[in-house]
């Protein structure tokens, strides 16, 4: 079964949430549709963490917040030797945790 | 509304502290009480975020009021991550102002030391959301650092701009006998010297080891009431002038600009505006530098300078202990320390003891107005105070 991220459409105003809300954050609506979010962006920001949490088997966690072609944000991680504010990327769905005996899906970019 | 005073403070020394988590809460509420001669109170509210899960203890307001005899007050907990000291000093002004009660203690605690550094920053994330934040291994320091990088991106902030908040509070720190990091910095030890990546390593780059604030333990208390009690106390009468707070998207990314911090601006103003002062009348302000980045940031944000224009006012020693608006006199979180819970408590004990010029070495000449900014998650929630000295 393919896995997707799901953003969150307001039915009312269109705008899309993710991740989901009860209500919609510019006219109140409460009903929204989803649909999976795209997978290219560009890079809005990033960052290299240092010694992050037993869950992540590197040294350095690269993290992104990307800009997606419908305008919706995301926070992921980022697998890119050089990173820069504004390039192209593409999103993959992977493991990004293993916490104890579960591990949890996330999105992931590269490079577009 | 009645009109709310501050008669009494106390506070620990904000470091790695050997005591159980509720001695520390205790330490700070005794010395408040003995300040202003009063050995009752009518309400207590300890602010506190991490009571639960690293000293596995719950309800510290009735533990408090226990260990102090203080019964049969009322006591509750109050949690808004690292903003729960502004908060539960905010809890406390509307019960004095309302008029339900005359005198309340208000005390912040932390005791982050027993857990180790990862853990205790695993806890802070937990304030982070947990499918669209948490599970990518985002923590605080990673959500500073993204903001970092735009920052500079934007407005022309250097990594020197950031040494030169942490140089600034490093030194305010050691006139302050409660401070944790009590050490002198230099820009060549941290910054441009050879030794300088290995003594500042990156964390989350483009922030370093030196712009992060250090994980400590610690407890402030403040003890509110009415102008009656007040001057029956003799104590300089400093007035609780001001409470603002405001909040915004829970995840970073979903800011509308995500070099601004509008729940900042929001606090400020609503803070201001019940003040009856502005932010140019301010004359010392201790803001939430828990990364150095965040000083800068807020100052602009509160009204003290001009959008991009933070660090040119550090720049040319505008916040500096003998500037014209001293920032962070007491080390700020940078360098006093940042026990979560006790913060915003322990912002307001300083800006206390400066109104009354007791502030020793890090006096601000003739302060008559304060400010705090007590910052939570990664600003969507935040508590700002107004303080004013009385004759």
């Amino acid at each position: 079964m393919e896995i997707s991220i799901l953003g969150y459409k307001c039915s009312k105003c269109g705008t899309i949430h993710y991740p989901n809300r009860a209500i919609c954050r510019k006219c109140r609506n409460e009903q929204f549709t989803v649909e999976p979010l795209p997978d290219k962006g560009k890079l809005l920001t990033f960052t290299h963490l240092y010694n992050p949490s037993g869950d992540f088997d590197v040294a350095i966690l690269d993290l992104a917040i990307v800009e997606l072609s419908n305008g919706v944000r995301i926070t992921g991680q980022m697998k890119i030797d050089k990173p820069e504010i504004g390039m192209k990327v593409v999103g993959k769905i992977e493991k990004v945790r293993k916490s104890g005996f579960q591990s949890f899906k996330g999105m992931v970019f590269y490079k577009a | 509304m009645k009109e709310v005073y501050v008669v009494g403070i106390g506070i620990t020394k904000f470091s790695r502290l050997e005591y159980p988590l509720i001695e520390i809460a205790a330490y700070p509420s005794i010395m408040a009480m003995k300040d202003c001669g009063l050995s009752s109170v009518d309400h207590v509210y300890v602010a506190n975020m991490g009571g639960s899960r690293l000293s596995h203890q719950t309800a510290l307001g009735s533990a408090l009021v226990d260990h102090l005899s203080l019964y049969p007050a009322g006591a509750e907990t109050i949690e808004n991550g690292p903003a729960s000291g502004a908060s539960a000093i905010k809890q406390g002004y509307m019960a004095v102002a309302s008029g339900v009660h005359d005198v309340v203690m208000v005390t912040g605690v932390e005791r982050m030391r027993e857990a180790n550094s990862l853990e205790a920053t695993d806890f802070v994330a937990s304030l982070a959301h947990p499918l669209a934040e948490q599970i990518y291994g985002v923590t605080l320091p990673s959500m500073a650092g993204m903001f970092t990088r735009l920052y500079m991106n934007k407005y022309g902030v250097t990594s020197k701009h950031l040494a030169m908040v942490a140089i600034k509070n490093h030194d305010n720190a050691m006139f302050n006998p409660n401070a944790h990091l009590r050490m002198p910095i230099t820009m060549e030890g941290i910054l441009t010297g050879p030794e300088a990546s290995t003594n500042n390593p990156f964390v989350a780059d483009p922030l370093r080891f030196f712009d992060m604030c250090p994980v400590s333990d610690g407890g402030a208390c403040l003890i509110l009431a009415t102008k009656e009690v007040a001057k029956k106390s003799k104590r300089p009468m400093i007035r609780l002038a001001g409470v603002g707070q405001a909040t915004d998207t829970h995840c970073v990314h979903e800011r509308e600009n995500p070099t601004d911090l509008p729940a900042v601006r929001g606090a400020a103003e609503k803070c201001f505006k019940m003040a009856g002062f502005k932010a140019k009348d301010v004359d010392v302000a201790e803001l939430h530098d828990a990364f150095t980045i965040l000083e800068i940031v807020e100052s602009e944000e509160v009204g003290f300078f001009k959008k991009g224009e933070g660090h040119l006012a550090l720049e040319k020693g505008y916040t500096s202990l003998k500037g014209k608006l001293p920032i962070n006199p007491s080390g700020g979180l940078k360098a006093k320390g940042h026990p979560v819970g006790a913060t915003g408590v322990g912002q307001a004990h300083e800006i206390v003891t400066q109104l009354r010029g007791e502030a020793g070495e890090r006096q601000v000449k003739d302060a008559k107005t304060g400010f705090t900014c007590n910052f939570g998650g990664f600003g969507n929630n935040v508590v700002a105070l107004a303080f004013q000295k009385e004759k």
